[in-house]
């Protein structure tokens, strides 16, 4: 009986409550407010109506601008362009559709195919241009907004230089904002996702957070297809709000206005986002008693404010951030075995222009195997790492991990395969906690998506629990669960590295890659670290291909080593094999040997 | 083919306004790696202060003379030399540290307190601009070079021969080179990079002036949003021909007003602007450091 009406279905219905009722409650509030104040004309409000309706459009623009220019650090200024397609589109449709328009279904469906239409030009815009970086991408989107502008110009279907009017006025207090609140909600949603974090990661580090198995060119068109969406949804509520559109109000300098919110609120951050859009709205209509003047102190105002607030109004946190409640946790998973090697390569060889640097290079891993990489500076060693994971592909040779040959693979998608690695120089997401820089890894493990994310459907909140405690886990294990909301980029040194072998042990690997992991640490600390190592492989099972200078550390703790010299194997064996090799002591040890016992210091 | 080589002479004079301009760009994001989007309105300012200049003094006299031009170009030059230091010093150099987006707000900023804090004192109307005397246009083999058009082109060229002997024979020239390669280098060898950014904006500057008033006699006209169009262009031009690259700069503005002016020389004029940035779009598809620039790789 409680089988067929209770336990999950009931569970079900009130997570689905929970994740509509922002929506549902807001709508008729909206309503009220707008028939008590709005329509009311004994109150005279119609102009300061006006205002909180443009404050409202500016809101949705800056949330959606955020995404791309906050939150995955891409520098986008062409975002009028697609507010221009979406108000267009919405127009005509709304000026040749049906006059009446009861329950304003046909507005929706002209915002949403305005807003369908400002997707696929961002779509086009972003699948090319988005290989760019920083100041060129910003080039190229301001170069694709004028020229959408310069169409619409040209087209006589869309007003031509004169623009469209009159269109019929839909939209207004009700509508602006309840769209307003879908739009923060949603952005919230995504940022608190698993991709959310991938976005984040995106800005942080692309090239690490391709090594931990986020495909970040997908990441940046996704974030600019639903950022343009968005800007299409205001551009149809401008219309339908303002009664006209005109291509001269999509100019680039609507779009720095845009960037300027963005900016100034807090790269990244929502509510940031939305303070600063409502401020920038209002303060030249404040303005407006000094005529001629507003323009040239708000335009000052910004140049201030941008001095003595570099990071913005809100940095990159959240208002919600300051009420955020304490998580409890638990932890303990199973752990995986496998049986054929893990990683095979076979003569492997990059070349470099006229350079080869690393060259005929073999080499096997089997499971829980502990294998160390050695060498002096320059002899390959980071190299060998790249080819393994796919940052560089290899000259010649192949390269198999998990029986596949990983020709053509992204990074990411090696990752996926089960290879994580850390990086010499230590690449973490350096504006992220301790705890995210380690969510983030587990991302690949993660199936919601993005639309779940903004439902908060059931398996995004299991998700999310899961996560959590697995990284909560990982900092424990790392012994680091005291710095866990601490900023990646304030840890000491030592710290940072170990939260780097916790972050590429959250992607879940059957191979682990450190790169150096003991650089810069002391000789007690080195051995602490190999002891730690040792207790990782047996605690999660896995395989570690080691980087190290210091040959006595490793000969300790691993079961096989390679000994590379200016790209070539000169030696391959059990470490007591190494230790008596003459070539090995000739290129590597014996000048080493020498320098330690001069008194230098060690590398 | 008349047809073909009159657009080409007036591409060339276009071109080369461009190219004045780009050049500050260019030094700018060389030293800076900062899109100085002010600098169009630096060259807006230019032609102003020529306006006023004009007005004051050599309207007296019943005609403009060369010598009254190029004392009020040398003006320009001055007050816009020195506006440029200002903006640097008050604008951009207290975020030097901080990430380059926001700089180019504060850019923006200043760009926009230009445009209005210009229609503020000069008003949102054009005016009339005539400095440089009125010459019947030269005939050469049936095409025609406008006076103003031959100014253009022999100025730019003097200016960019100077430039070139600045940038590459002087000392101030190699430390501009030296910081553009890389500045804390640079500063560990002695060189002084406050000096020598400031340097920089001032030189972009005052070449910003010059193509000013070139560009309001050539459209005997002035207004306080002049700087835009022009301006982006001009910096679609430094992209062109690989920004931080001087040669480039000059190369991309040429490049820019003959496509132009052939664009709307057998099309329609409306679409020019269109031409600029589908250029733009497709050199930084395809080859994205530009025509002279230099390619970087991130190192792991």
């Amino acid at each position: 009986m409680a089988g067929f009406f209770g336990g999950s279905a009931l569970k079900k219905a009130r997570r689905a409550l929970w994740s509509w009722l922002p929506w549902v409650i807001a709508i008729p509030f909206l309503m009220l407010i707008e028939q008590k104040l709005e329509l009311n004309p004994d109150l005279g409000l119609e102009y300061v109506f006006q205002n909180i309706n443009h404050i409202g459009i500016a809101i949705i623009l800056a949330v959606s601008l955020n995404l791309v220019n906050g939150l995955t650090g891409q520098f986008s200024i062409g975002h009028a362009g697609f507010m221009a397609v979406g108000g267009y589109v919405s127009a005509v449709m709304l000026m040749r559709g049906p006059q009446e328009d009861p329950w304003r279904l046909f507005f929706i469906l002209s915002i949403l195919t305005g807003a369908t239409a400002a997707a696929i030009a961002g779509w086009i815009v972003g699948k090319p241009s988005l290989r760019l970086r920083g100041d060129y991408l910003a080039i190229v989107t301001l170069g694709f907004g004028e020229i959408i502008r310069v169409i619409i110009e040209n087209t006589p279907f869309f007003g031509g230089a004169i623009g469209l009017s009159p269109i019929p006025h839909r939209a207004d207090f009700a509508w602006i904002w309840a769209v307003v609140i879908i739009t923060i909600i949603i952005a919230k949603r995504l940022r608190d996702s698993t991709h959310g974090r991938a976005f984040l990661s995106v800005r942080e580090d692309e090239v690490a957070a391709e090594a931990m198995g986020i495909d970040t060119t997908g990441y940046k068109v996704r974030a600019f297809v639903i950022s343009a969406f968005f800007a299409g949804v205001a551009g149809a509520l401008s219309g339908a709000f303002e009664g006209n559109l005109a291509p001269q109000s999509f100019t680039f300098v609507r779009s720095f206005e845009i960037v300027a919110m963005v900016v100034l609120g807090g790269m990244g951050s929502i509510t940031g986002s939305t303070i600063a859009a409502s401020v920038l709205t209002i303060l030249p209509e404040y303005l407006r008693a000094l005529a001629n003047l507003r323009m040239v102190i708000y335009s000052v105002a910004l140049i201030v404010l941008m001095l003595v607030r570099p990071r913005g109004l809100l940095g990159t946190t959240e208002l919600w951030d300051y009420l955020k409640r304490w998580r409890p946790f638990q932890r303990q998973r199973g752990k995986r075995e496998a049986s054929e090697a893990l990683i095979d390569v076979r003569h492997a060889t990059i070349r470099f222009g006229g350079l080869t640097a690393v060259s005929d290079f073999s080499l096997e891993v089997k499971p829980r195997e502990l294998v160390a990489l050695i060498g002096p500076n320059g002899a390959g060693k980071t190299t060998v790492f790249n080819l393994l994971t796919g940052v560089y592909p290899p000259s010649d040779g192949s390269i198999i991990i998990m029986g596949r040959d990983t020709r053509g693979l992204q990074p990411h998608a090696i990752a996926h395969l089960g290879v994580a690695r850390t990086f010499q120089n230590i690449r973490l997401f350096r504006e992220l906690s301790a705890f995210d820089n380690v969510r983030i890894a587990c991302h690949h493990l993660t199936r919601e998506s993005m639309a779940a994310a903004v439902r908060h459907g059931e398996l995004s909140g299991v998700e999310e629990r899961w996560i959590g405690e697995r990284a909560d886990e990982l900092l424990e294990v790392m012994g680091l669960s005291h710095r866990r909301d601490e900023l990646a980029k304030n840890l000491p040194y030592g710290d940072q590295r170990r939260l780097e072998i916790a972050r590429a042990l959250a992607t879940g690997p059957q191979v682990l890659l450190l790169d150096e992991p003991a650089a810069g640490t002391n000789q007690r600390e080195k051995v602490e670290l190999m002891e730690l190592i040792r207790s990782i492989r047996d605690r999660f099972g896995v395989a570690v291909v080691l980087i190290e200078h210091d040959m006595k550390l490793v000969m300790g703790v691993s079961e096989r080593i390679l000994v590379l010299d200016h790209g070539v194997t000169i030696a391959h064996g059990l470490p007591r094999e190494i230790q008596r090799n003459p070539k090995v002591i000739e290129a590597y040890l014996g000048e080493k040997y020498a320098r330690e016992h001069f008194g230098g210091a060690p590398a | 083919m008349i047809e073909l080589f009159q657009h080409i002479v007036d591409g060339v004079s276009l071109g080369a306004i461009y190219a004045l301009i780009a050049l500050g760009y260019t030094m700018v994001y060389g030293v800076l790696k900062l899109i100085n989007f002010a600098h169009g309105d630096v060259f807006m300012l230019g032609a102003m202060i020529g306006w006023y200049a004009s007005a004051r003094w050599t309207s007296e006299s019943a005609s403009p003379s060369i010598f009254g031009s190029i004392w009020v170009t040398v003006l320009a030059m001055v007050f816009c030399g020195v506006i440029g230091f200002v903006i640097e010093r008050l604008a951009y150099r207290p975020l030097r540290a901080a990430p380059k987006i926001n700089s180019l707000i504060t850019a923006i900023g200043v760009s926009f307190f230009l445009e209005y804090g210009g229609q503020y004192l000069f008003g949102p109307n054009p005016r009339a601009f005539g400095v440089l005397p009125h010459r019947p246009p030269l005939s050469l083999a049936g095409i025609s070079i406008g006076y103003v058009d031959l100014v253009t082109i022999l100025t730019s060229i003097v200016l960019m021969i100077v430039l070139q002997r600045i940038v590459f024979h002087t000392r101030m020239g190699i430390a501009m080179r030296a910081v553009s390669w890389n500045p804390s280098v640079a500063a560990l060898m002695g060189v002084n990079i406050d000096l020598v950014i400031s340097f920089t904006f001032v030189l972009g500057s005052v070449l910003a002036a010059v193509a000013g008033v070139l560009y309001a006699s050539k459209y005997p006209s002035v207004h306080p949003l002049m700087g835009l169009m022009p301006g982006l262009k001009a910096f679609v031009a430094a992209v062109l021909g690989g920004i931080g690259n001087v040669p480039g700069a000059m190369l991309g503005g040429l490049l820019l007003g003959l496509a132009e002016q052939l664009v709307s020389g057998y099309t329609s004029s409306s679409w020019r602007d269109a031409v600029a940035f589908g250029i733009l779009i497709l050199i930084l598809l395809i080859k994205p450091s530009g025509l002279l620039g230099r390619g970087e790789a991130e190192k792991v």
